[in-house]
Order: structure tokens, then sequence, then C-alpha cells
């Protein structure tokens, strides 16, 4: 097995040339044709975005249902959504979908925000470099993650679940390629980053296999 | 006067700083030009004073020129900048023409730098024209909008979008600022300089002597709001809201801003808020010079709790600078101010003086959950809102633009 290549990646949101919307109806129709990236960006491209994270839930959608359409049982709904266990972006927004359909069928009154409150679709674009730094062998890999910026983070643990081998992050692939990381493997698999900015997500990789994969 | 990145070591990680330095060397030599109207003064010229020194600390020719023109075309400027941002202004033929002509003869002197360079980034309205003046152009060229063009006097838009829509890209610092054109429109939010005068940490003494100039009272709790005075901004609001809580505890309130005596309807404001506060020594109207800038990092120091209490905002960057020296902040719900506030992790948005008087009553009563809030407000901007992440994004739109793909992801 080769030597783990860090790479860093930097994000820039642009318009998506969707128009906004301004209640739960609308975000359902645009929903369900806006492009891909727009869909990825606004449940996986969050926290590389200049704003808030919400607190309480990590994707817009969700934030938006609660604190803009006021909509507590949709924000729910929609933020237990885990937009890295779907094979493809399409069953991702069949998933939401189905929520948004369900929500409507619910409700006497479409949930609507106030003027200035409304829903803005954007995509980004990211670049991809490598950082010219390596982690020769798995023993490594704590100190090379410390120093590793949000980008790498953020392109390495979860950008990679987009990418081939799907659904697994860039440490955990690698690691697997050498005999007895089992602990660290299933350590790293077990890492709810919901719930954790880059920074923090950075800090909890490095205590955990430091800890030898042990929580 | 140099400014170098290695003086935001140990403010930002070492990592943003190696990020920063990784982009830049891969755009070693390019040559970026921007322009503005003005090399003083105003927000873009501030922004510009750090972004030049650090994109060439970071490997790039950069430079910047000014626009020149008489008073004729700063009239019309003027107006532009009013219609854009909504309010309704006549703008004759003839005056477009001025427009036209200024941009023309700025054009003459321009043209040979802007021609050659690899990257022109045109701020504002102001010198827009140019890019239709410098055909033989061979780099790529950027109009950067610092302003809200979301619902523009429509005949100032319609004049203008001849000029700005064979632009490349276009920058908007949020979704809610844009107007569609027919290229991408990328977003980059404001930032701070957390080195400069108005947010640089100040010694204890610097703290007391401002104290003791401004009369406040070291044991009672603070309210801060610096801001012109403009109605937009609420001041008379945040004077209620002082009162509602005052009727409960004690407490002092500083409203401080400047350049109100060239602005007519400044004056008027502010002889209402002094009229308001008129016989209560405990609230503080201060008008300050425009470089008053460590006083005003003072005040926002001393506060116990920051104020932006406004009623309509563009980004609202008052508030990062308070979120910075670890304040919470209690903010109008409108504008950018809703990027930057979070009920109870950043500080409040509020939509009326009581609102706002029940949130100050809360974090006054809530001292330990306030210090909390200061910490994460203070990292939450280290984040997000200061300078090196502009620059990023600057760089990153800088290797878009190179690339020349049409790709949600670029490897370079």
């Amino acid at each position: 097995m080769g030597e783990f290549i860090i790479h860093d990646c930097t994000l820039l949101t642009r318009t998506s040339g969707v128009p906004p919307v301004f209640n739960l109806r609308e975000l359902r129709e645009r929903l369900a044709t806006c492009g891909r990236n727009v869909l990825y960006h606004h449940f996986c491209e969050t926290p590389l975005v200049p704003c808030f994270d919400n607190p309480d839930y990590s994707n817009d959608f969700a934030a938006w249902a609660l604190m803009q359409l006021g909509d507590r049982v949709l924000a729910e709904r929609l933020g237990i959504i885990n937009p890295y266990i779907f094979p493809d972006l399409e069953n991702l927004r069949e998933q939401v979908l189905e929520v948004l359909d369900e929500r409507l069928s619910e409700v006497h009154l479409v949930p609507s925000c106030q003027p200035g409150g409304e829903f803005f679709f954007t995509e980004a674009v990211t670049v991809v470099f490598d950082t010219g730094m390596r982690a020769a062998s798995p023993d490594r890999l704590p100190e090379a993650i410390g120093k590793m910026s949000n980008g790498s983070i953020y392109y390495h643990f979860l950008e990679a679940r987009r990418r081939e081998p799907v659904g697994i992050d860039d440490f955990s692939a690698w690691l697997a390629g050498f005999a007895g990381q089992e602990a660290w493997c299933a350590a790293l698999q077990t890492v709810d980053f919901s719930f954790f900015t880059l920074t923090e997500l950075r800090d909890e990789l490095v205590r955990l296999l430091q800890n030898g994969g042990a929580s | 006067m140099t400014k170098l990145l290695s003086a935001y070591q140990g403010v930002v990680n070492e990592t943003v700083i190696s990020q920063l330095r990784q982009l830049g060397s891969r755009l070693t030599g390019r040559s970026v030009v921007h322009v503005n109207s003005t090399r003083e003064g105003g927000g873009v010229a501030e922004i510009l004073d750090w972004m030049i020194l650090l994109m060439r600390d970071v490997g790039l020719d950069a430079h910047w020129e000014v626009i020149t023109g008489n008073s004729d075309f700063f009239s019309v400027t003027k107006k532009i900048h009013n219609g854009l941002q909504g309010f309704p202004v006549n703008i004759s033929k003839r005056e477009w023409q001025i427009y036209r002509e200024v941009n023309e003869e700025n054009a003459v002197r321009l043209r040979p730098i802007l021609k050659e360079a690899d990257l022109v980034v045109i701020h504002d309205p102001q010198p827009a024209g140019l890019l239709g003046l410098c055909p033989d152009r061979q780099g790529k060229w950027i109009w950067r909008a610092h302003i809200d063009v979301s619902r523009p006097a429509r005949s100032v838009w319609r004049e203008l979008l001849p000029f700005v829509s064979g632009y490349d890209a276009s920058i908007f610092s949020m979704s809610q600022f844009a107007q569609p054109l027919p290229h991408p429109q990328f977003l980059i939010p404001p930032s701070i300089d957390p080195m400069s005068p108005k947010n640089m940490e100040l010694d204890p003494e610097e703290l007391d002597s401002v104290r003791h100039q401004y009369n406040l009272a070291p044991d009672k709790p603070l309210l801060v709001q610096i801001s012109r005075f403009d109605r937009f901004k609420d001041p008379l609001g945040v004077v209620a809201a002082y009162r509602l809580v005052r009727a409960i505890q004690p407490v002092q309130l500083v409203l401080a801003g400047g350049g109100a005596t060239d602005d007519p309807e400044g004056k008027e404001v502010l002889d209402e808020v002094l009229e308001a506060a008129a016989g209560d020594p405990d609230i503080h109207v201060l008008l300050l010079p425009p470089d008053a800038h460590r006083t005003i990092n003072a005040l926002q120091r001393l506060a116990d709790i920051v104020i932006q209490k406004s009623t309509r905002e563009g980004f609202g960057l008052t508030v990062t600078e308070g979120l910075w020296k670890g304040k919470p902040v209690i903010g109008g719900d409108t504008g950018g101010i809703r990027l930057q506030l979070v009920n109870y992790h950043t500080g409040f948005l509020v939509n009326t003086a009581e609102g706002a008087a029940h949130r100050i009553r809360f974090l006054l009563h809530h001292e330990s959950l306030r210090n909390k809030m200061g910490i994460k407000a203070r990292e939450f901007v280290r984040e997000h809102f200061l300078l090196t992440r502009q620059l990023r994004e600057y760089l990153t739109l800088f290797h878009i633009l190179s690339s020349g793909v049409d790709s949600s992801a670029i490897y370079i």
C-alpha cells in the first residue's frame, strides 16, 4: 500500500439560477427539478460555507423549515436525513420529495416564510489540489490529520464518500489496505460527523486514532 | 506599508496560512488588476488596502488602479449607486453620457495595463464601463458588486445591464443581493481584518482610558450600538429597549456613530436621538470622527452586549466586529445579520424594541451563558469572517476562471 496523499480543497458558492422559494409547495417544485449539485451543496457542503452551522440541523432545508417556515415537524424529518447513505443523489432527491409530499398532505395551510426569509438555492465549485504532504504509514496518520486544513478534512472524510469506493472516507479506505488496522477503521466509521464543525471533527479524528480506535 | 500573511499567524491556524500559500503558489506571476473609484475612504478601499498586499505576498502580481472623474461624474455614480439600492432616482441621457465619457477617458489611461492583465476585478458600478472599452483584453474580467442590487430602480438597472453583462463572472456578498446575469455569479461575503485598529487587541489601560473619557461607569452593565445615525439602524428603538431594561435594573447605553452632520437626514435622526436621550446620564450619544477606529474598538470591548438593531441592513459587518470581540450580539432580524446570529449560540435576532429588551435582560441575567456565547462567537468569526477567508475565496475564483473548465470540481 502506498503513502496517503494529502489533498486540500476550497469551495466557492455561486447562485444556481433556481428562483428562490417562499413556501413549502414551491420548495417541493424546485427540489424536483434543481441540479444535482444544488441538492448536494445544501445537504453536504454546508460545513465549508461561511455561515453559522445550524446547531440543530446540518442541512439547509431542515434549517430553513425550522427557522423560516416555523415547521418543526418538517425540520425534524428533513434534519435526520443522512445524505451519505444514498448510492446516488437521485435517491436522495426521491427521499426528500417523499418527506415534502407527506408533509404537504398533512398541513391545512401551506407553510410560508415572511418576506426576506425566502430560501435561495445555491451551488458550489470546489478547487482540489495536492498539498505535497504525505502520511507514509498508518502510525503517521494521526499527526498528519492534526495538521490538515478544514478543506482537507472535508475532502478526505466527507466528500470522499461520494467518490469510489462510495460511502467510505479516504482514511478508512487507505487503512483497509494494511493488516491490523481494523480497530481504527471501525472507529472512524462510528464518528457522527453531523454535529461537528470541521475543526472539531479534525480534533475528534486525531483523538480517536491516538486512542487506538477506542472512543 | 507592508502587510504579510505571516502577521496573521497565531490569529488563524497555521493550516489556513499554508492553504493560502498553496493556492497562491499555483497562480504565481499571474497579473491581477483591481479597479475602483477611490483610494481612501469607504469599505472597498479598506478591502483593497490589505488585499493587494496579501495577494502579492502569496505570489500574484497584484495592482490597484483608481479611476478619476469630475464632480459631475461622481454625482451621476452616486445616483446610480442609490438607484441600484432601490431608491427612486432619475438619471438623464446626458448624465449617462457623462458616465460613458469618463469611463472612456479612464480607459485611455488604463487600457495598457488592463488588456494585458490575466485577471481584472472591477469594483462597483463606477468603473463598470471599462470592460466594453477594452475589446482586445486577454484575461478574465470580474464585476464585484459590493452593494445590494436585488431590488434596483428598474430604469437604472436597465441602463447599467449592458455594461456588466459582458463580464466573465460577477461577485455578490450574498444570494439575496444578486441579480440574474448571463454569467456565473459567485458569492463572497465581506470580512474583517483582525489586525486593523478597529479590531486589534487593546491594552486594558486603553480600555480604561476610553471608559474614563466617556464617563462610563465600570460597575454598570454596558450596551453598545455602533452605527451611523440612520433610521434603518433604529437608534430610537435601541433607546426604547434600553428604557424597558432600565425599568428593571441599572444599565448604561452608548450609541456611537459618525458622519451625521454631512447628511441632512442623519442630522435629523441624531437630533431625535439626542432628544430621546435628554436628561438621562446613562445614555451616551457619541458623534465620533471617521478615524475613531480604536475608540470604536474599545467601546465594543467594554460592552457587555453589542447591539445592531437594524430594521434594514446590508451585510452588517458591525455584528462580526462585535462577535470577534467575544460579545453576544442582539441584532435585527434582517439582511446579513441573519447569517451571523443564531439564537442562544452567537446572539439573538429580534424584531422589536420589546424583543431586544427581553434578550438584553436574558443575557444580563445569564452571565455564564453570555460568556460561553462570546467564546463561540469569536471562534465563529475566526472560522468564517476574517480576511483570510475572503482572500481564499478570491484565489479560488481566480483558479476557477483560469481553468476554463465548467465543472463543480476543478483539479489544479
